[in-house]
């Protein structure tokens, strides 16, 4: 009895193999092929541009401040036209948790998740991504946002001119 | 003193106090933005609500306008009182822009910290948002008129407080907008505060915008080191630079406010070419090369030659524990003297101070509280800023106030004034009879005795004084004066405004050495023969820099401690780098004998702004930080005297040795600090002889110093470096029309002090027979040291500048 239960026990796996063999297998044979996760997949960050091409980040730090692990770090710098930017911008990925709670915490749409999960590096310090590295020729997500349209301080166009905004009150004049 | 009940709590507060206060008082904190402590209130934003639900009053009200009163039963938390703020909140919100990221208010904003607390994150209002002209107001304050909630903070401030015209309140209906009338440079000593009234980003720092968040900083309490008044501080560094400084609450000092000099005058703890490596003979050594080295050179000279070989020299702006620490260096090496001050003069009118000034002095908080003020040679702008605006704050209460002095009347109120130098008129309020000097005009001599008999009907009057105007005679005299208007029980007080942060202190632990000149004569005559500096600069601070050049020059061995590239660190044998106030822990006494105490903020090291030139940190791994080497002068001098200590032996050593200092040892920083237990010393006074002073028919020059670039600290900070103004040599009108110079001409300038080539300024202010020159560190009056009274100088028209 336990021959018989054996030699079927044994038939029945190799039928299970057999079978598995004319089956789509479920694995891939990365890095040959690789798999695209869906677009909102928390994975290497990056910087995008507004509409016009400019860099969105405005350096304001909220998101070096939500950042659980502290990975992120900049110096914000003021432009010639008064824009407010990053002179530099570094994530250290080495540390970082990839919690997305960056992307939440930034107002200009700047800084998104990506998809792209492919962070290896034998050099920790080449996990150190500094602004150019970050920089995407992209909008990304929200691709038609621009803060400084909107922020009503006359930077992108001249104060008043904003949708949102009266034109500059003539602060001499005392008619009602 | 009413009683009355704040969400069930009772409270009694002082009568005449509002509800806001007597809120305040039980921990209960009213949301609002227009009231501040030291501007009062005037219900402005309508924000600070509260519902008084028995009592004299009944329903909302504002609580920064009620007055508690007894019986009354407050809630800050009713319905009606939350909504009505939430409800202000929104509308006030309606005309804010939408700019938070790049607002360098974010993260200190009242307004951001109100609108998250009243839960108001939905703008449901969609029309469209008033919006404002900027203006330009110069280097340090940034306008961006379209976040303006109309608290009317910054017109109190600047105009009611600092007594500032160029900056006011315009427009009207929903146009109200706040600035000066038209775009330039705030005209004010004291425009910085706005950046640290204004509950929202209207103003904010140029010098440092963009730069960085405030949750970024570090930061702790300090003392600003830019003059002797010690006004409570907190500088803000990041990545290792030393950004802002903003105002602490100082009762006894400064209260909320500071100057300009010391907000925008941190710079110097930046500068480029600060040094950072220990240097001996042109070589850059770590610290136990170069100490072992020094040591024992040190020690070979007064081997050699006894222990007068060596000379040590320190300023008012060493701590008070590195003073302390050369003098024990002084004793390691045999008995060395300690030289506190390099211009003799300014010494022996701070010892003459420290010995006799006993109970008398007082601090700004007394000199607020005065109801009759005497300044006596005192330009309070250059000297010692936030003492202006305390007085202009007893003159806001209804003090008198008189000055008595020849330089322009640039007083933020009103003072009878006597053109005149100060020192006759001292001497005859010091006289039993207080008979007027001989010489006055009519007028003048009425007002001498209006003066004399409002300071002797006064209650609580205090003289203020410059040091560098009244020399030590000066100083003696203001004291005279002081004691003969005192009485049994009302003593009348005095108030001098001295050379550096820890002047006062200085002269505590040296009371009776050498001074500078003595010094000077010592190492002429090949008897001193090695000198160490300590934070003090001979060649720009004494008054005679060629006679200190040739005697440096005869020296074996400079050594000059300091976080400054002063002229005197520059021909050094030895520069060791000392760490900046902002980056020690640390005491001053300053100008009143308040012992207050200071704490680090950041660790000195390169920026990284400089490391990374202006990108990114660099891409390395190293163990140490770059620049990290500067040392506190107190430890560096232990070290060199072969006895290394902690701050803390250090001042238990000196509170034992000296009971005056007993406070040292409970120190806090950010406390009140401790006033000095003073006794005025009992020994014999002797009798100062009038300085020779300047011959009849003569010009007298005065060089002293002005809000910006005189001061050796903030002369070398970025911000403050371009505001200093023109060179130029002050006549008073008819001198100039007697010399055949106009306004704007050159003038050749030939003194003790050196000579130079300026433009003439016409300065209808200023009295005939003087000529004024301020100091200016970078330019042809850098030698110009302030602190030496009138000296004779001759003028005439210039060639080429
Ligand atoms: S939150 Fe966005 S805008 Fe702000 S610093 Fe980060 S990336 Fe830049
Ligand atoms: S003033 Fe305050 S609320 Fe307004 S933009 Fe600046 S940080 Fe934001
Ligand atoms: S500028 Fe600032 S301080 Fe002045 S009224 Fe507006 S919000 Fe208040
Ligand atoms: S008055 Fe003197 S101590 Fe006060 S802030 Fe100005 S420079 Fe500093
Ligand atoms: S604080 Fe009371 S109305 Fe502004």
């Amino acid at each position: 009895m336990t021959l018989w239960r054996s030699i079927r026990g044994t038939l029945a796996a190799l039928g299970v193999t057999l079978k598995a063999i004319f089956r789509r297998p479920a694995t891939i044979p990365y890095p040959e092929v690789k798999r695209v996760p869906a677009p909102r997949y928390r994975a290497r960050i990056v910087l995008t541009r507004d509409p016009r091409g400019g860099e969105r980040c405005v350096a304001c730090h909220l998101c070096s401040a939500a950042c659980p692990v502290n990975c992120i770090s900049m110096q914000a710098a003021e432009g010639p036209d008064g824009r407010r930017y990053a002179a530099w911008f570094r994530i250290n990925f080495s540390r970082c948790i990839f919690c997305g709670l960056c992307a939440e915490a930034c107002p200009t749409l700047a800084i998104q998740m990506t998809p792209d999960y492919e962070l290896c590096r034998r050099d920790p310090l080449e996990l150190v991504f500094e602004k150019e590295d970050l920089l995407v020729e992209d909008g990304g997500k929200d691709r038609d946002y621009d803060f400084y349209r909107h922020a009503g301080i006359g930077v992108a166009q001249a104060r008043g001119e904003g949708s949102e905004e009266e034109p500059p009150a003539d602060v001499r004049s005392l008619l009602p | 003193m009413p009683t009355l009940t704040i969400d069930e709590r009772e409270v009694s507060v002082p009568a005449g106090a509002s509800v806001l206060e007597a809120a305040e008082a039980l921990g209960i904190t009213v949301p609002h933005f227009c009231y501040h402590k030291a501007l009062g209130a005037v219900g402005a934003c309508r924000l600070c609500a509260v519902e008084i639900q028995a009592g004299p009053q009944h329903g909302l009200r504002m609580a920064c306008l009620v007055e508690a009163r007894d019986g009354m039963v407050v809630s800050t938390t009713a319905p009606a009182a939350t909504g009505m703020r939430r409800a202000v909140i929104e509308y006030l919100m309606l005309n804010h822009p939408h700019d938070c990221p790049v607002c360098d208010e974010g993260g200190e904003c009242q307004l951001q910290d109100m609108t998250v607390a009243g839960g108001h994150g939905v703008r449901r209002y969609r029309g469209k948002k008033r919006t404002f002209p900027n203006q330009e107001l110069g280097p340090f304050v940034e306008q961006e008129m379209n976040r303006c909630i109309q608290c009317y903070r910054c017109v109190r401030t600047y105009r009611d407080y600092a007594g500032g015209h160029d900056f006011g309140v315009l427009g009207v209906r929903q146009r109200v907008a706040y600035g000066r009338f038209r775009p330039g440079r705030l005209e004010s000593p004291y425009s910085g505060n706005l950046v640290d009234v204004c509950p929202t980003g209207v103003f904010t720092d140029k010098t440092v915008r963009f730069r960085a968040r405030v949750w970024d900083m570090q930061c702790a309490p300090s003392v600003c080191p830019h003059c002797s008044l010690g006004c409570a501080t907190w500088p803000w560094a990041r990545y290792r630079e030393l950004l802002r400084v903003s105002g602490r609450e100082g009762p006894r000092t400064n209260g909320f406010f500071l100057c300009d000099r010391g907000r925008f005058g941190s710079g110097h703890a930046n500068h480029p070419d600060r040094p950072r490596t220990p240097r001996l003979d042109g070589r850059e050594l770590g610290w136990p090369e170069a100490l072992e080295a020094l040591r024992e050179r040190l020690t070979k000279l007064t081997w050699a030659h006894g222990p007068g070989a060596v000379g040590l020299l320190t300023s008012g702006r060493a701590s008070l524990e590195s003073a302390r620490a050369l003098g024990l260096l002084g004793q390691a090496l045999g008995g060395a003297p300690v030289v506190c001050e390099p211009h003799p003069r300014r010494d022996r009118a701070v010892r003459a101070l420290v010995a006799e000034l006993g109970q008398l002095g007082r601090d700004q908080e007394d000199v607020r509280q005065s109801d009759c003020l005497l300044l006596a040679g005192l330009d309070p702008e250059g000297e010692a800023p936030m003492l202006a605006l305390a007085a202009r704050q007893a003159v806001r209460r209804g003090a008198r106030a008189a000055v008595w002095d020849p330089r322009p009347d640039r007083l933020p109120f009103p003072a009878r004034r006597i053109a005149r130098l100060p020192e006759a008129l001292l001497e005859a309020l010091a006289r039993p009879d207080g008979r007027a000097p001989d010489g006055l005009e009519a007028a003048e001599r009425e007002s001498y005795a209006e003066t004399r008999a409002a300071l002797q009907a006064a209650e609580r009057p205090v003289l203020l004084g410059g040091a560098d105007l009244l020399g030590p005679r000066g100083v003696r005299l203001l004291l005279a004066a002081a004691r003969a208007l005192s009485r049994p029980g009302r003593a009348c007080g005095l108030s001098l405004a001295l050379p550096g942060p820890d002047s006062f202190g200085g002269a505590l632990l040296c009371p009776d050495g050498p001074d500078a000149d003595e010094l000077l004569a010592g190492i002429e005559a090949g008897r001193v023969r090695a000198l160490v500096c300590l934070e003090a600069d001979p060649l720009s601070e004494h008054p005679d820099p060629a006679r200190v050049a040739a005697a440096l020059g005869r020296l074996e061995l400079l050594v000059v401690l300091d976080h400054l590239p002063t002229a005197s660190a520059a021909r050094a044998h030895a520069v060791l780098p000392t760490t900046a106030a902002a980056e020690m822990d640390g005491a001053f006494v300053n100008h009143a004998g308040r012992l207050q105490g200071f704490a680090r903020v950041y660790s000195a090291g390169l920026p990284i702004r400089v490391t990374g030139q202006g990108a990114h940190p660099p891409r390395e791994f190293r163990p140490d930080t770059p620049g990290e080497l500067p040392q506190p002068g107190w430890a560096v001098l232990a070290a060199l005297a072969g006895e290394p200590v902690e701050l803390g032996e250090l001042r238990a050593e000196l509170a034992r040795s000296e009971p005056r200092l007993a406070g040292l040892a409970g120190l806090v920083a950010g406390g009140p600090g401790v006033q000095l237990a003073l006794e005025p010393s009992a020994r014999e006074r002797p009798d100062t002889p009038a300085e020779p002073g300047v011959a009849e028919g003569e010009l007298a020059l005065l060089s002293v110093e002005a809000l910006f670039g005189s001061e050796p600290l903030s002369a070398r900070a970025a911000p403050v470096a371009g505001v200093a103004s023109e060179d130029a040599l002050a006549l008073c009108p008819a001198d100039a029309a007697r010399l055949g110079l106009g306004e704007g001409e050159p003038a050749r300038l030939r003194s003790a002090l050196g000579e130079a080539v300026l433009p003439v300024r016409l300065a209808p202010g200023l009295a005939p027979g003087f000529a004024l020159v301020q100091r200016r560190f970078g330019g042809p009056l850098e030698g110009f040291a302030p602190g030496g009274g009138p000296i004779a100088c001759r003028i005439e028209k210039g060639g080429a500048r």
